[in-house]
């Protein structure tokens, strides 16, 4: 027996010892590792540093390989030595358990029994006594919790207005004078989020942001710069972010400072998306509902128009949106429903796709529904009308611009049979001029003085607003969806037949043509002094626009595109068929 | 003394457990730009539904041959070799999932979460433990859990743990079961699996922190038998009822108890109960007016503990996923601008807003609330019913397993001298 106890105790022994270095090696094995990154040794840094500055280098290409596939070598062998190292401690653990109990056993004689007693009432006592402080811990620690809970966290949940919103409940408000208003839920996330400087409104500052269809007044021309010619959306080459716009819309982003803003619909529900502009972060999303005298269903519409084709448009305060349904809403820029209104349901065979556009207090709506077509200005503070003016022309999908004609902003409007501008303040017609005919998508352009109107089926012109009289017009390359541009006395027009044409604006001659591989929905926009446009297969053609045919980039979004980009500080925006994307230099 | 030179040199080793799975996909792929073709990523198929049934078919086995050597062969070693084998099936060969431990969590999200629905070989795992239990007592930590099981086989040198101290760390599961039914049903967490500190053993691989904690209990396991099953398992909580409740238990005698007091010290879990003299427990009027007292005080331990744990809501809340990160968005908002943080990349790109991750974030404070009252209430009736069976006081004239504390290991059978009457079976000692 004796013989026998002490072979037990050799086998504890070395089993034990066994084990203790096996576990001191995996010991020092993870510390090594876990100090060191493979991929970050200074000599693969420095090789791969030199390849940068030598891409041609085939013989450091290869030094570089051969030192990645030696790191790589070292790394799987660790992993085997750790996974090895393991299994060796846990045989050596259960030979040192096995020869522990086993000597326990050899070792063991029953013990001379003694009194074994019940907890007595003393020990009885004790066990209540500590059982009440196990309760007192318990109770001590549920009220600092509770404390923690409301005193530190409170501050948090109280800073978010979220809170406020939902303990209130959803808040009605009655604006005088408005019959078909309602405001409703609202939710300032975003104002605790970040704070943004109040930009003050003038015609500067709206040129400094892109705060609608096509930018600044709708010209499609935007002052900002440093905006990248070529991106790869699939290797996601300066895109800085990329976000997924729930709720799908045909319209265009629109930037105001930091926030940029898009709208959805289906046919039940209608939302207005406010994104971060640096981080892609949907910072609130506004529901378009309980809109007294808003129809029960949406209005049928085709697939490529559908129920948000309308883009936002923004000022230093409100966005406002418009929805094929006759919904139009505007929200803060915190989030909070100002006010909303349906404007009737618009006879509208595609569905109503056009933008709206805000200028000095002002929402102006031109709102060509089938036999009741007329343009509105809303006061953008209370949605009440300010003015409101029929127009005698059929049902339209073009979008108002504003500009400047004889130092005095008009708003200009086209659809068949004409083109016409507004007095801005009265909703006066001004001119009017007899040269449009078919289903007018594209929206006028204006510069050199001349506003230009175009429609496939049609014809383009170059119309004098001062005198009414139609200075050129020409039938080469006609728009049907996308809008002409105006830039530096010429005027470029993007064609559903996938060419771009150049035209001079003085006189209407076709410079030259440029052919894409697929359509252009897309409008064409001046930006950084270069013409950026989006063929529908998310191609993006950055030209400089000359007298002479001049791509200087072409680049893949890798997603269908039908919408028009937005600029704002270096960067792009664009909305894709499930996604905005933002397009730039890494900050 | 050779044992405890032994022990440290085991002590030592189990601490290095830490180093097996340090190096996590540290190694991405290679970037140059050549033929090589990355093959597309192939999610595995999903585990053979029949292989869970296997599981539950060894564990009923193991349950029922663990019944059949208490009651009919009263073998401690059959019961041992049995544990052995669930240690090696249910733990290192199925790697400790699935495990009517963690099971507690499946059935209390399927009850009150949204969207789940309740595999059967779960609830099977849940709901037959408990079942045996009500019958037999607890065969299922006897010999088919492997957490029990490897702390079984580690007892080197079981120290008495005052009955004091017993009771009050036995207050402890069920707080964890209260937290972990509360996190599962609010879909926060499975926090018995994350804080399972005896998997990454079964595994051979898991965090520095797991390790060390199964480690640590392993050691303190050495001479605290079974420290994480009396003290910590929120399943134990529950089988400790239906045990109570059995119909059948282990006894230490196969016929009638001598009171030789040999198994005095057979038990490592302390769950003999030993007789009682009637002269010393005798209940006077202090005693029932304390009885009185903790019967008033049961309904007000209820109430403060749930209004505790529901005026915690926030704080038990914020470990939410979706909570944590509105909270921090909410305090932090520049993390928005940091590229790499995976949950802040991963919810930009999910298309969600602020707005409906901070309303996410409130309905699982809502959740809390609530739950926190149901969880809170409960701990409190399980202190005043704790406190109350102190000023119990029962008859008991020969020495008996305790049904709640005793896991029907057999040891105590070994000890008992008498024979089983017929004769017939049972050594005589």
């Amino acid at each position: 027996m004796e013989d026998k106890i002490r072979k037990v105790k050799q086998v504890a022994w070395i089993s034990g010892v066994f084990t203790a270095l096996v576990a001191l090696l995996l010991l020092l094995n993870y510390l090594q590792l876990s100090g060191s990154e493979p991929l970050e040794s200074k000599a693969l840094t420095t090789l791969v540093e030199r390849l940068v500055s030598e891409p041609d280098n085939q013989q450091l290409t290869g030094e570089v390989r051969q030192l990645d596939l030696l790191a790589r070598k070292a790394y799987f062998n660790s992993i085997w030595q750790v996974r090895t190292g393991a299994l060796l401690m846990l045989l050596g653990a259960i030979a040192f358990i096995v020869s522990m109990r086993w000597l326990l056993k050899m070792q063991f004689s029953i013990e001379r029994p003694d009194e074994a007693k019940a907890p007595d009432k003393t020990t009885r006592t004790k066990t209540e006594r500590w059982l009440w402080g196990a309760g007192g811990l318990l109770l001590l620690f549920g009220a600092v919790a509770a404390l923690l809970s409301e005193s530190k966290l409170s501050p948090i949940y109280a800073k978010s207005p979220l809170a406020k919103g939902l303990n209130e409940g959803v808040e009605q408000i009655e604006i005088q004078g408005t019959d078909s208003l309602a405001a409703g839920d609202s939710t300032a996330l975003a104002d605790s989020l970040r704070a943004e400087p109040e930009i003050p409104l003038n015609e500067t500052t709206v040129k400094q942001q892109y705060n609608g269809f096509r930018g600044p007044f709708g010209q499609g021309v935007s002052t900002h710069t440093n905006i990248p010619v070529s991106f790869n959306g699939p290797s996601k080459k300066m895109v800085l972010w990329k976000t997924k716009i729930p709720v799908l819309g045909k319209n265009s982003p629109v930037v105001w400072g930091n926030r940029i803003y898009l709208t959805g619909a289906t046919a039940s529900k209608r939302m207005v998306y406010c994104i971060d502009r640096l981080t892609g972060a949907i910072l609130w999303e506004g529901k378009v509902d309980k809109i007294a005298g808003s129809p029960a269903s949406s209005p049928e519409t085709t697939d490529d128009t559908g129920l948000a084709a309308p883009t936002a448009t923004v000022d230093g305060k409100r966005v406002f949106a418009l929805f094929a349904n006759g919904d139009i809403i505007a929200f803060s820029h915190g989030g909070q429903r100002v006010w909303a209104r349906n404007l009737g349901l618009p006879d509208n065979h595609y569905g109503h796709s056009s933008s709206l556009l805000t200028w000095n207090g002002k929402v102006f709506v031109q709102y060509d529904s089938q036999g009741h077509c007329k343009v509105m200005a809303l006061n953008a503070e209370t949605g009440k009308t300010m003015w409101n003016t029929p127009r005698s022309n059929e049902a339209s999908w073009s979008s108002p611009i504003i500009a400047t004609v004889k130092g005095k902003m008009q708003l200009i409007l086209q659809a068949t049979p004409n083109v016409a501008g507004y007095d801005l303040n009265s909703g006066k017609q001004l001119w009017t001029v007899n040269c449009m005919s078919g289903e007018v998508g594209p929206s006028p352009a204006f510069g050199g003085g001349l506003v230009y109107a175009g429609n496939e089926y049609a014809k383009l012109v170059g119309i004098n607003p001062t005198s009414g009289a139609i200075v050129w017009e020409s039938t080469d390359r006609l728009p049907e969806v996308s809008s002409p541009v105006y830039y530096k006395g010429l005027l470029f027009v993007a064609t559903t037949y996938s060419v771009l044409a150049c035209y001079d604006a003085t006189n209407g001659k076709l410079l030259w043509e440029y052919e894409a591989k697929a359509p252009f929905y897309s409008s064409p926009v001046i930006a950084d002094g270069k013409l950026y446009i989006f063929d529908t297969n998310g191609k993006a053609y950055v030209f400089n626009p000359g007298k002479t045919v001049h791509l200087i980039g072409t680049s893949v979004l890798g997603e269908k595109v039908y919408a028009t980009p937005a600029f704002s500080e270096g960067c792009l925006y664009v909305r894709s068929s499930g996604n905005l994307f933002a397009i730039g230099k890494p900050l | 003394m050779i044992g405890m030179k032994h022990i440290l040199l085991f002590l030592i080793l189990l601490v290095s457990f830490q180093g097996m799975d340090a190096q996590v996909q540290r190694f991405p792929k290679p970037e140059f730009q050549t033929a090589y073709k990355v093959p597309t990523t192939v999610e595995p198929a999903p585990t053979s539904l029949l292989m869970e049934y296997v599981d539950v078919l060894v564990l009923v086995v193991v349950m029922s041959l663990t019944a059949w050597f208490i009651f009919k062969k009263r073998s401690r070693k059959g019961i041992l070799w049995l544990s052995v084998f669930s240690l090696a099936y249910f733990g290192f060969y199925r790697e400790g999932c699935i495990c009517s431990v963690g099971s507690v969590q499946n059935v209390s999200l399927a009850l009150f979460g949204e969207g789940y629905t309740l595999p059967l070989t779960v609830l099977l795992f849940f709901a037959l433990p408990l079942l045996f239990s009500l019958a037999v007592g607890r065969v299922f930590c006897a010999a088919a859990c492997p957490l029990g099981v490897v702390q079984d086989l580690v007892i080197v040198k079981p120290i008495k743990v005052a009955p004091w101290v017993q009771k009050s760390l036995g207050l402890f599961p069920y707080v964890y079961l209260a937290l972990a039914v509360l996190y599962a049903a609010t879909g926060t967490d499975f926090m018995i699996c994350r804080y399972d500190p005896f998997v990454g053993i079964f595994r051979l691989g898991a965090g520095f922190n797991m390790i060390v904690l199964g480690i640590c209990l392993l050691v303190i396991g050495m001479f605290v038998a079974r420290p994480y099953c009396r003290f910590i398992c929120p399943y134990g909580a529950l089988l400790r009822v239906g045990s109570h409740l059995s119909k059948n238990h282990l006894s230490i005698t196969p016929s009638n108890c001598i009171n030789c007091k040999l198994c005095k010290n057979a038990c490592p879990f302390d769950a003999i109960d030993f007789p009682v003299e009637e002269k010393e427990n005798k209940a006077t009027r202090t005693d029932f007016r304390k009885f009185m007292l903790y019967l008033v005080l049961i309904p007000i331990l209820m109430a403060a503990g749930g209004w505790m744990m529901s005026a915690s809501h926030r704080l038990l809340a914020s470990v939410h996923q979706d909570v944590a990160l509105s909270e921090i968005i909410s305090k932090h908002p520049e993390v928005l601008l940091q590229k790499g943080n995976v949950d802040v990349d991963t919810f930009l790109a999910s298309g969600m807003s602020l707005e409906t991750l901070n309303k996410k974030a409130e309905v699982v404070r809502e959740k809390f609330r609530v739950g926190g009252w149901y969880a809170g209430a409960f701990i409190g009736l399980v202190l005043g019913l704790m406190l109350l069976n102190e000023v119990v006081f029962r008859k008991r004239e020969i020495h008996t397993a305790n049904r709640s504390n005793c896991i029907s290991c057999g040891r105590c059978m070994d000890f008992c001298p008498v024979e089983p009457t017929g004769g017939k079976k049972g050594k005589k000692k």
